[in-house]
């Protein structure tokens, strides 16, 4: 069965895929309040992401989520860079699973905190 | 009318368990010359990183959260949970629990039935278990695949064979071989540290505090999450059951225990869940938060045996049970333990309901589907009641949000829980339970012990 990773984006990421031609893909959730891309990832490639980072697991929709933060940024850089939603741009990021995982291993230490009063 | 009202249920087994000492002098009267032993994590058999401390088994045994069990189990009781879910004494119960050691650690101890043995915890006594059998565990593979069913052996709810990603298989299959059976008695009782101290609701101590809060009908809300508005309108909508009104309060009752990489540390769900209140979005005369120490098995319609156990002892009326309820992977169908609680599961010796068999529970079910969000009817909506397309809530998918550092709309998380949330990642550095958090966790646990 495939899965699919969503991709949150901020105004930032916006302006990135600005002319990507990616635009007309962008979902908007909760009554607009948050704004994504969905990548259908096909089983062959979930499988290699569940081996490749243990975090990671298949929720309650058929997302996967809880992969590191780097996999995440990763994979938003290769979409902007391929302006694609294809698996290409899921093998690209797997193609850089060590670099990935060696971001994951120092953010699992520390994440910086926003900036809020609590 | 009176016929009608459902009144507060008698503990599982007819009596609550307490076996705590609080007279100082007679506990140390108690353990005067008898050999001790420090409690050790259970490690994973392969890795070595701690999956269970028996610290927590023994709490929630003496202060009767799993009444009526007394103790370690003899092998003839887990032989009979195994096969059929019952106690000795015929009352339900899902899973074994015994006080394992290794064989190196049973020949220096030298003790045998009918000898009283120590247990150190954090280098203080904590309890004592008055041994009345030593038995062995042949094959701890053996031993995990039983506890949790296979697929040719539970066809009706087990999918996949459990394995080593199975966190509650994990801890069966890691036991040492050498079981200590008897009855446990804290001798020196534990204090919480905050936030969980004002937490703590034993069973006889949640029952005075229902009954001092004017609480005849209760339902209780399982967690180990911090909550987010699907949660919150679950325990809502589900606290509409009751009898000629509506269940007079929500118990929230977080199990505490060993984690997980990824899971929210302990602090946050707790005050997480007591911000919904706090936050006035379930009012607080309605809704308290308690915890119970146990390392989760995941076993979702055995787990949620277990959950009606505890909670009923804790004197709850009902208890609502959702899909996928206390599990993890694809292992079980999805509404296993909502099968359990409406057909019985025959192969797990449960031909009818728990509430229908002899020796069985009182606390009675609220199944329930799910809570997401309806772009058309703009608010959170029941899945059996909103014909619309919906955006399904997971908690999975919030913790990821909460990582690349985007704050949640408050339609799906309220901003008072996502404060709590960052209170605690400013405290450790990090929203989730990392590999320094587990470790450090199972290094100073959730107690303090003074001196006896």
């Amino acid at each position: 069965m495939a899965h699919f990773i969503v991709v949150l984006l901020d105004d930032n990421r916006m302006a990135k895929l600005s002319g990507s031609g990616l635009e007309d893909k962008i979902k908007y959730m909760f009554g607009g309040e948050l704004r994504c891309l969905e990548v259908e990832v096909p089983e062959e490639i979930s499988k290699k992401i569940l081996a490749t980072f243990d975090t990671a697991r298949i929720d309650s929709r058929g997302a996967i989520t809880d992969v590191p933060v780097a996999f995440l940024r990763e994979l938003f850089n290769q979409i902007a860079e391929k302006k694609s939603l294809g698996p290409e741009v899921l093998e690209a990021v797997l193609a850089k699973a060590d670099e990935i995982k060696e971001a994951a291993a120092k953010e699992s230490e520390y994440l910086p905190p926003p900036d809020i009063e609590v | 009318m009176s016929s009608l009202l459902i009144q507060t249920p008698l503990p599982h087994g007819g009596r609550l368990v307490e076996r705590v000492i609080r007279d100082k002098e007679a506990a140390k009267k108690m353990i005067k010359g008898c050999p001790s032993y420090d409690i050790k994590p259970t490690l994973h058999y392969e890795t070595g990183v701690p999956v269970r401390n028996v610290y927590r088994e023994i709490m929630s045994i003496c202060y009767g959260f799993f009444s009526p069990v007394e103790g370690s189990m003899k092998q003839a009781e887990v032989e009979r949970i195994l096969k059929e879910r019952r106690l000795l004494n015929d009352w339900i119960f899902p899973y074994p629990l015994v006080f394992d050691i290794s064989k190196e650690d049973y020949k220096k101890l030298g003790v045998g039935a009918g000898d009283r043995l120590v247990l150190n915890l954090k280098g203080k006594p904590f309890a004592i278990l008055d041994i009345e059998e030593v038995w062995e565990i042949d094959n701890p593979e053996e031993l995990a695949h039983k506890t949790f069913g296979t697929p040719k052996d539970n066809p009706e709810v087990v999918k996949e064979p459990f394995d080593k990603k199975h966190p509650g298989w994990v801890i069966y299959r890691s036991l040492q071989p050498i079981v200590l059976a008897g009855k446990y008695t804290i001798i020196n009782e534990p204090k919480f540290r905050p936030p969980f101290d004002r937490f703590w609701f034993p069973p006889r101590k949640c029952r005075e505090e229902f009954s001092k809060r004017g609480w005849r009908t209760a339902i209780a809300h399982q967690t180990r999450n911090v909550p987010h508005v699907g949660h919150e309108f679950l325990m809502k909508n589900a606290a509409y059951t009751g009898d000629v009104e509506p269940c007079h309060g929500i118990l929230v009752n977080a199990i505490i225990g060993v984690k997980r990489r990824g899971d929210y540390p302990d602090e946050a769900i707790v005050e997480g869940q007591e911000a919904v209140s706090t936050g006035g979005y379930i009012k607080p005369e309605r809704r308290f938060v308690s915890i119970c120490l146990w390392d989760m098995r995941y076993g979702n319609p055995l787990e949620s045996l277990l959950h009606g156990i505890i909670r009923q002892n804790m004197g709850c009326t009902h208890h609502m049970f959702g899909r996928d309820h206390a599990a993890v992977g694809e292992y079980y169908d999805k509404w296993a333990t909502q099968i359990l609680w409406t057909k019985g599961i025959p192969s797990y010796g449960f031909p009818a309901p728990p509430t229908d068999v002899p020796y069985g529970l009182t606390i009675r079910p609220q199944n329930m589907r799910e809570f997401s969000y309806c772009p058309t009817c703009k608010e959170m909506a029941y899945s059996e009641s909103c014909g619309h397309k919906r955006e399904k809530l997971s908690g999975s998918f919030l913790r990821g949000m909460v990582a690349e550092g985007v704050q949640p709309p408050a339609i799906i998380m309220r901003p008072e829980v996502y404060k709590v949330i960052v209170k605690w990642w400013k405290h450790f550095g990090y929203p989730f339970c990392n590999e320094k958090y587990v470790i450090n966790k199972e290094k100073e646990l959730e107690v303090d012990l003074e001196d006896l």
